[in-house]
């Protein structure tokens, strides 16, 4: 591991490439670059999620951390190429000042040649990813809706936002749900007429679902909200012979009902979010399914005619958070 | 109609088969234990196992219904792949029924019926059977026969599929093949029949196809205009186990040249198919079965060695003849190197060195494509000296992956060419969490994919290459080489009389 304070890009270029030859033998495939956009608290997190993704899909992992975008610009660095991540080549990068505003300038000599970039954001998700370069360069975006402080609306908010190549995790923290859900019609051709969401009402993971239900079975799913349970509870599905299907979560597992069947479980885990993020890196192509689900779930029609490029658009927060104490001055 | 809820896009979404039952013959048997038990819990830890799922387990012994559980637990414990979860086993335990009986009594075959329909009954399985043959073949017709008469494997009894899975050794010979083969059909549906080589269910061996086909580089290449020779190397660092009796009857030619070594030529060797259905792959795999052709002098384009005492990894080791249970006048062979052809017009003249040996120095399965040198060198014939046949490597166990090795100048002054090699790997931890062979395997029988399963008809094309050899060898003794070496010196002699010589793997 190799740690440079208040450097440069240049630096951390050439440092890498030395921890890579001192490494040896690191000739091995790299399929992606990860982006990791990270906030200060989440480091380790992320570098331990990071390092359960990299294991299935060797990557070269660059976590930036911006803050203090008041202070002096500066730069720290650390490289870490085996070991700690595991077999990851990883740069934990901070970025302080302005600095922290033109992240890319750091970033993109850093990115592997001519293999896919992915970004993922470990905070709350940008309100539009336009204005973060780190996600213009990327060919695939994760975000995840569940970090912000209402989960729903940000989840909306990706619809609104959305480009060919986004994913969000909850949309990856429902596949085993759905893979339930759909098991129970694979052996019959009941036609489902209804369905009922039971999850807390904060919970984005069944706003998603009702999406999915509601696109590929042209249905309206109702939603019912409870707080006894801290995620998604339930999902019923009424089928037009009158027969009921209904997946219950208890602790790790399902419990699978059906008319006029034995009751049974199957496993249903919480995955770290090193498995979830090895489940995004799986495909770098748009899901085409989660666009759809995403569409149904917030009303907007069309995601799928988006363009898959984005134009980056220059936002300065700064003048934004001065521009917006202004307007609050003249208020007051 | 399909399922609205399944759409081609949606890849997230796993393969699970429907509601099925799954009935293993010989249940407390080594492969059960090591190898099946394991892959059945990895799969329902993995959420792949329909809901309702049943396994039934028959056998001889005079276990009850507790140690039954006992044993499966500890089997599955010691080879699960995932993590051990005691909420999952706890449930597909509670699906495992054991059914102890012998395979000539009537009444226990009743006895099975009666509880596969009790419990498809009670977890709404319609019909749906797949048959597990985890024994020795001799027993093959006596189970078979319990199964027509009890109408176990007849589909229009109950509805739902039946499917039968059976283990290598396919037959001894031709004849037993064709035999064991038209046994199985009068039973089953041919199309029903699943036979298992497991190597076609590892990860590597699979993307030969994907190396091959999805890729423009590699197949102007790959025919004898480019192609100087393709080594094909399975060396075991471990004797023969526990597997005297069966081993020393059949030998190692028998024992994996036939399955799973002509299975890794054919995927090397064969045509593009028109498409990835199973059909369509074993018709190409067939087709490169069979064009291969002996050497014209089997004596010389073949050898067949036995190990002696030696040191294998810091351990000594004894020699094959004082194995347990070998007659110590043996002349079974526990290492076989033969010259193949393929004889097409994309393989004429290339030559094929397949080798298989127990006791090498280490454990390694390798496909080694060597390529013809440069028709022109425009260098000084010191300066390469050290340039070898550039080789592409698909390495198949340990550490899969594939190697490219070409010539490249030394860093100085001078102009020196010599070989490096481009590794790449599959992550250590990918193979780990990658699911076992098995595990892949069973899951395609209870789906109904056959494209990994060989037919009777490459079953029975194998041996048609095998049978020769076997004839030439009758009543020769193998070669001794030292265990913990590369083979019998004759070997590298067959190679050296071609101007080639093997690679150390």
């Amino acid at each position: 591991m190799i740690g440079l304070w208040d450097t440069t890009g240049n630096e951390v270029v050439k440092a890498l490439a030395a921890e890579r030859r001192s490494a040896g033998g690191v000739a091995s495939g790299l399929a992606l670059t990860l982006i990791a956009v990270v906030e200060e608290k989440k480091v380790r997190e992320a570098e331990a999620a990071a390092t359960i993704a990299a294991a299935a899909h060797p990557c070269r992992v660059l976590i930036v951390v911006r803050s203090d975008l008041d202070g002096r610009s500066r730069l720290d660095a650390e490289i870490v190429v085996g070991g700690r991540l595991g077999p990851a080549e990883a740069v934990v990068m901070r970025m302080y000042g302005r600095l922290a505003l033109h992240a890319e300038s750091v970033v993109i000599p850093l990115l592997a040649p001519d293999v896919p970039v992915v970004t993922w954001w470990h905070e709350e998700p940008p309100n539009s990813i336009a204005n973060d370069f780190l996600g213009v360069v990327a060919d695939r975006r994760i975000t995840d809706s569940a970090q912000a402080a209402d989960p729903v609306a940000a989840l909306k908010q990706r619809a609104v936002d959305y480009a060919p190549g986004d994913t969000d995790l909850t949309w990856t923290r429902i596949t085993l749900w759905r893979t339930l859900v759909a098991g129970a019609f694979d052996t019959t051709d009941a036609r489902v007429v209804g369905a009922k969401i039971v999850a807390p009402e904060k919970d984005p993971t069944a706003w998603l679902m009702l999406g999915w239900l509601k696109s590929r079975l042209g249905i309206e799913p109702v939603l019912e909200h409870t707080e006894r349970a801290p995620r998604m509870r339930s999902v019923e599905l009424q089928c037009e012979n009158g027969d009921c299907v209904r997946v219950t979560r208890e602790e790790g597992t399902a419990l699978f009902s059906r008319t006029g069947q034995e009751d049974r479980y199957m496993p249903l885990p919480k995955r770290p979010v090193g498995d979830e993020l090895a489940e995004e890196l799986r495909r770098l192509d748009a899901d085409q399914i989660y666009a759809d689900a995403l569409g149904a779930m917030a009303g907007v029609s069309g995601l799928e005619h988006r363009s898959p490029m984005r134009v980056h658009v220059w936002k300065d927060p700064t003048l934004a958070a001065r521009a917006a104490s202004a307007t609050d001055a003249m208020a007051g | 109609m399909g399922n609205p809820l399944r759409t081609a896009q949606d890849r997230r979404l796993p393969r699970i088969p429907e509601p099925c039952a799954l009935v293993i013959f010989g249940v407390t048997g080594d492969l059960s234990r090591k190898k099946l038990i394991p892959a059945v819990y990895d799969l329902a830890n993995r959420g792949l196992l329909p809901p309702g799922f049943v396994v039934v387990g028959f056998a001889r012994a005079d276990w009850g219904e507790g140690d039954f559980e006992s044993l499966a637990c500890d089997a599955a414990k010691k080879g699960a792949r995932t993590p051990w979860r005691e909420d999952v086993w706890q449930r597909l335990s509670s699906q495992f029924q054991f059914v102890p009986g012998s395979f000539d009594n009537d009444d226990d075959f009743d006895k099975l019926a009666e509880t596969l329909d009790e419990l498809r009954e009670r977890n709404g399985i319609a019909g749906n059977t797949a048959f597990y043959f985890s024994i020795p073949p001799a027993a093959f017709p006596l189970v078979l026969n319990q199964l027509n008469r009890t109408g176990l494997a007849d589909n229009s009894k109950t509805g739902g599929w039946r499917r039968v899975v059976v283990e290598k050794p396919f037959g001894n010979d031709l004849a037993t093949a064709v035999a064991l083969n038209q046994l199985v059909d009068d039973v089953f549906n041919p199309a029903d029949v699943y036979r298992i080589d497991h190597y076609l269910g590892k990860e590597t061996v699979q993307n030969i196809l994907a190396l091959r086909f999805a890729n423009s580089l590699f197949e102007p290449v790959w025919n004898s205009k480019y192609v100087d020779s393709v080594q094909i190397t399975m060396a075991e660092d471990v004797g023969i186990g526990t597997r005297a009796a069966f081993y020393d009857a059949s030998g190692a030619a028998r024992d994996v040249l036939q399955n799973h070594l002509l299975q890794l030529l054919a995927l090397v060797g064969m045509e593009e198919p028109t498409s990835f259905d199973p059909q369509e792959v074993r018709a190409e795999k067939l087709k490169v079965l069979k064009a291969i052709s002996l050497p014209a002098d089997i004596a010389k384009g073949s050898v067949r060695g036995q190990y002696l005492p030696g040191w294998v990894a810091g351990e000594r080791a004894v020699g094959y003849l004082e194995e347990k249970n070998i007659p110590p006048d043996s002349k079974t062979e526990t290492y076989v190197a033969v010259r193949l052809g393929i004889q097409n017009r994309r393989w004429a003249g290339v030559p094929f060195y397949v080798r298989v040996g127990k006791r090498m120095p280490r454990r390694v399965t390798e496909i080694a494509i060597l390529f013809k040198k440069a028709p022109h060198l425009p260098f000084d014939p010191a300066d390469v000296e050290m340039l070898g046949n550039n080789q592409l490597v698909i390495r198949v166990q340990p550490d899969e992956g594939v190697v490219l090795k070409f010539g490249s100048k030394v860093p100085g002054t001078a102009m020196e060419v010599r070989d490096i090699a481009m590794d790449f790997q599959y992550g250590e931890a990918f193979t780990e969490s990658s699911p076992e062979a098995y595990e892949r395997l069973v899951l395609d029988v209870l789906i109904g994919d056959r494209t990994l399963f060989p037919d009777a008809a490459e079953v029975e094309q194998s041996w048609r290459v095998i049978d020769p050899l076997e004839a030439a060898w009758a009543g020769t003794t193998p070669e001794p080489y030292r265990a913990g070496e590369w083979g019998p010196r004759a070997a590298d002699e067959m190679l050296a009389r071609e101007g080639r010589a093997w690679r150390r793997a």
